[in-house]
């Protein structure tokens, strides 16, 4: 009787990913052309395509993973958290319509609501996607309040926002600890060893090549500013508005240039340092997960990351090219359709109908393209770049936890912070 | 072929052991190395689970173990094809699956969009009467300041009413006496609470909660009482089929359809904006609609004179009116003008009020 061997695998990054990306793309395309057609219904059966695909393909130590959820869950999930959250938005309606000090409020208050409410969801909606996923026949399960993850998240948020984002190393370190205290494979318990400092000091750097423009130019028009003037410059109002500006508060005017000209620089490092930026808290992140005795190191290199978004920014350039030329018929079928003075309606509703199909067609594309190219590689990448010691815990772990409930998927997806 | 190797994972811990997988007649049966049986699976309980491509993942339907079989093994994989019903390696039964799948996903979009079509507004119309008189007053109060603060752009609070300064209260008596001769004969729910007040443009709007705000502008282009009677019978028609509160229904189901259950997806906001848009238009023309019927049998009622309100509608509407037809939100001037023409009865009896009165009410507004 022969038994089957394990299929080799490197000793240093037991983790490959065996996907076929053109598989990828085909999933991907036919779920853009569905989620346009079904107005968004079919995202379920995307979402659950996607992560099976992922976690299917990815096999640690000669045993891949398996997503065990389905698309129906997830619909369940959807119909009862709309069931949950319409009476809330009804009761913010309703709340509104009291004006005075509490309608003031309620604004400022419902936002800081929902966002609380949006990180229980994330938190929950982790829970169901943990639980459903499985390796060599054992979940995964997350424990915890999601209550606690909330609150602990708003605050950690606030902090971040006033701190203008020096916080969020630690905010990032506080919530994965977090996350991992409560995260289990089977019984074995998981931790997080990230250090908030080692990730502030490493995106220290970045930060301040974004914000140093930001603030010559918050400064630059400090100095500048007459505030008196301004203020009756814009009551005034009108046309003329930036001549007489110019005519009392000069400086004002060539410090809003300057301005101008170091927040687009602000921007411009922004979009070419964020793969780097996401290359290293990738990294950071991995490098501190921990499984009992099964530690996890990223060898996760920042060129790789550049390379994956250059690859997306050719595609995005190829497709721009492909719509533009695709443009041509449409604005001729546009013009023919609008073309004499009194338009039928439904000659109005045909036009309408192209113009928007060729702008959502645009936005799937794009969507499309990011996932396929660089959610797609930084997955990849992520993975066969870790290095796990301790592996041998992994063969003696027992059944735990149970399968969670997809209604934080639901919530997450309703509050619109869910993601893939 | 009926014996082949496979990996099993019990479900009970994450050991790895390799086995020899036996297709027996009606079952199959997992031996590991020591020859102990750690599993009898019928092929009619197997379901093929998600894996990479060239492996089977076998699972036991039912079953409270997460116990997992992996085949690698060609051969064996296609021996268990054949004998299992669930398993399909082909594809076809998951491509079967997948259409049923998308066909009833196209369907639920379908109906979605005929609810929002047809159903909100005979949904927003059964339910409008059925809100409390005390909630539909403070909707009424809410939109009735927001609605001032928007008009009222010089900030002149009171004085943005015409009628209360010394010249203009004979103006603001002879504005209350055209509404006495409409009002009763209206029939509304509640009191409607007219104002004139300072803005340029020809028109008049009405608030849930009875306001009626007619604003200077319609004054100057009006050339007789029935034409501006004619206006405010609209307005009253607004007021009497409750539309305020319907259209804040009508936004509300809107809203809900597209936007909680439809159009999340990259894109989808543009769809969702669009869907609304029109289908708010739509709604807005049949609204329309109705308030010019009922204003023409108020004027009926009353004795003025309906074609009035088809006069003054042409000339401030003009001959085309821009935009699109499909967002419009009132029907075309020149239909409203047929249909109303159509509809009304012409002048009978007096005047609504004497030419005197309609001198002073031409300047209300100082």
């Amino acid at each position: 009787m022969t038994v089957q061997a394990a299929p080799s695998v490197s000793a240093q990054f037991p983790i490959r990913f065996t996907g076929d990306p053109r598989a990828y793309w085909r999933l991907l395309v036919r779920g853009a052309v569905l989620l346009m057609l079904t107005l968004g219904i079919y995202r379920f059966w995307l979402i659950t395509d996607i992560r099976s695909y992922l976690l299917a393909n990815t096999e640690v130590a000669g045993d891949s993973l398996e997503y065990s959820g389905t698309a129906i869950e997830l619909l369940t999930g959807f119909l009862i958290a709309v069931a949950i959250l319409l009476p809330v938005y009804v009761a913010f309606f309703l709340a509104a319509l009291d004006l005075g000090p509490l309608g003031q409020i309620s604004g400022v208050a419902g936002f800081a609501l929902l966002f609380a409410l949006g990180q229980y969801a994330v938190y929950r909606a982790r829970r169901y996607r943990l639980s459903r996923t499985l390796y060599r026949g054992l979940r995964f399960h997350q424990e915890g309040s999601a209550l606690r993850y909330a609150l602990c998240a708003v605050l950690w948020w606030g902090a971040v926002i006033i701190t203008l984002g020096l916080a969020l190393p630690w905010k990032e370190s506080r919530l994965e600890r977090f996350k991992m205290r409560h995260t289990f494979y089977g019984d074995l318990p998981g931790r997080f060893e990230g250090r908030g400092l080692s990730l502030f000091l490493r995106g220290l750097p970045l930060w301040l090549m974004v914000m140093l423009p930001l603030a010559l130019a918050a400064s630059a028009i400090a100095q500048a500013l007459d505030p008196e003037a301004v203020s009756d410059v814009l009551a005034r109002g009108g046309d003329d508005m930036l001549a007489r500006l110019d005519a009392i508060n000069p400086e004002l005017v060539a410090a809003l240039g300057f301005a101008i000209a170091a927040t687009s620089l602000s921007v411009a490092l922004t979009l070419l340092l964020w793969p780097a930026f996401q290359a290293l808290r990738l990294r950071w992140w991995a490098s501190g997960l921990r499984f009992g005795p099964l530690t996890l190191r990223s060898h996760l290199s920042t060129v790789s990351v550049y390379g994956a978004y250059l690859r997306f920014v050719g595609y995005v350039l190829l497709f721009l090219l492909a719509l533009a030329l695709g443009a041509v018929p449409l604005l001729a079928a546009l013009g023919y359709l609008l073309q004499d003075g009194d338009v039928s309606i439904l000659r109005e509703a045909a036009a309408a109908l192209l113009g928007l199909g060729g702008y959502v067609v645009a936005m799937l594309g794009l969507a499309t393209l990011y996932r396929a190219t660089v959610m797609l590689a930084l997955w990849r990448l992520t993975v066969e770049t870790l290095a796990l010691d301790g592996l041998d815990a992994v063969a003696q772990v027992r059944a735990a936890g149970r399968a969670a409930s997809p209604v934080g998927e639901g919530l997450a997806d309703v509050l619109h912070v869910g993601g893939v | 072929m009926t014996i082949g190797p496979g990996v099993f994972y019990d479900g009970l811990t994450s050991a790895r052991h390799d086995v020899a997988v036996e297709l027996d007649q009606t079952a199959l049966r997992v031996t590991d190395a020591q020859g102990r049986v750690l599993a009898q699976w019928p092929y009619a309980e197997l379901e093929s689970l998600s894996a990479p491509d060239r492996l089977l993942r076998l699972g036991r339907r039912h079953s409270k173990l997460l116990a997992r079989l992996e085949v690698r093994d060609p051969a064996l994989i296609a021996a268990i094809d054949e004998r299992a019903e669930g398993i399909d390696r082909t594809g076809a039964l998951a491509r079967r699956q997948r259409g049923g799948v998308i066909a009833w996903t196209l369907a639920a979009t379908a109906s979605l969009v005929l609810v929002a079509w047809f159903g909100v507004p005979v949904i927003a119309e059964k339910l409008a009467p059925l809100i409390p008189a005390g909630l539909e007053r403070k909707l009424g109060a809410a939109v009735d300041m927001q609605t001032r603060a928007m008009l009222d752009t010089r900030n002149a609070g009171a004085g943005f009413e015409c009628g209360h300064a010394a010249n203009e209260r004979t103006g603001r008596a002879a504005f209350d006496k055209l509404i006495a001769r409409l009002a009763p004969q209206a029939g509304l729910p509640i009191p409607p609470q007219p104002f004139v007040v300072r803005r340029p443009e020809a028109n008049a709007i009405a608030l849930p909660g009875g306001s009626i705000y007619v604003f200077e502008g319609l004054i100057d282009k009006a050339q007789s009482p029935d034409e501006l009677a004619g206006v405010i019978a609209h307005e009253m028609g607004h007021l009497a089929h409750r539309d305020g509160t319907r259209s804040v229904l009508q936004g509300a189901g809107l809203s809900f359809l597209f936007g909680m259950l439809l159009g999340d997806f990259v894109g989808g906001g543009a769809v969702v904006l669009a869907a609304r848009t029109v289908l708010q238009s739509s709604y807005t023309r049949d609204i329309e609609a109705a308030a010019d019927a009922y204003a023409v049998d108020l004027m009926n009622r009353v004795g003025g004179d309906a074609r009035a309100l088809a006069a003054i509608l042409t000339r401030i509407g003009g001959a085309t009116e821009p935009g699109m037809k499909i967002l419009m939100d009132h029907p075309d001037t020149r239909l409203r003008a047929s249909i109303i023409t159509a509809r009304a009865r012409g002048a009978t009896g007096a005047p609504l009020i004497d030419a005197r009165d309609w001198a002073a009410l031409k300047r209300i507004c100082g």
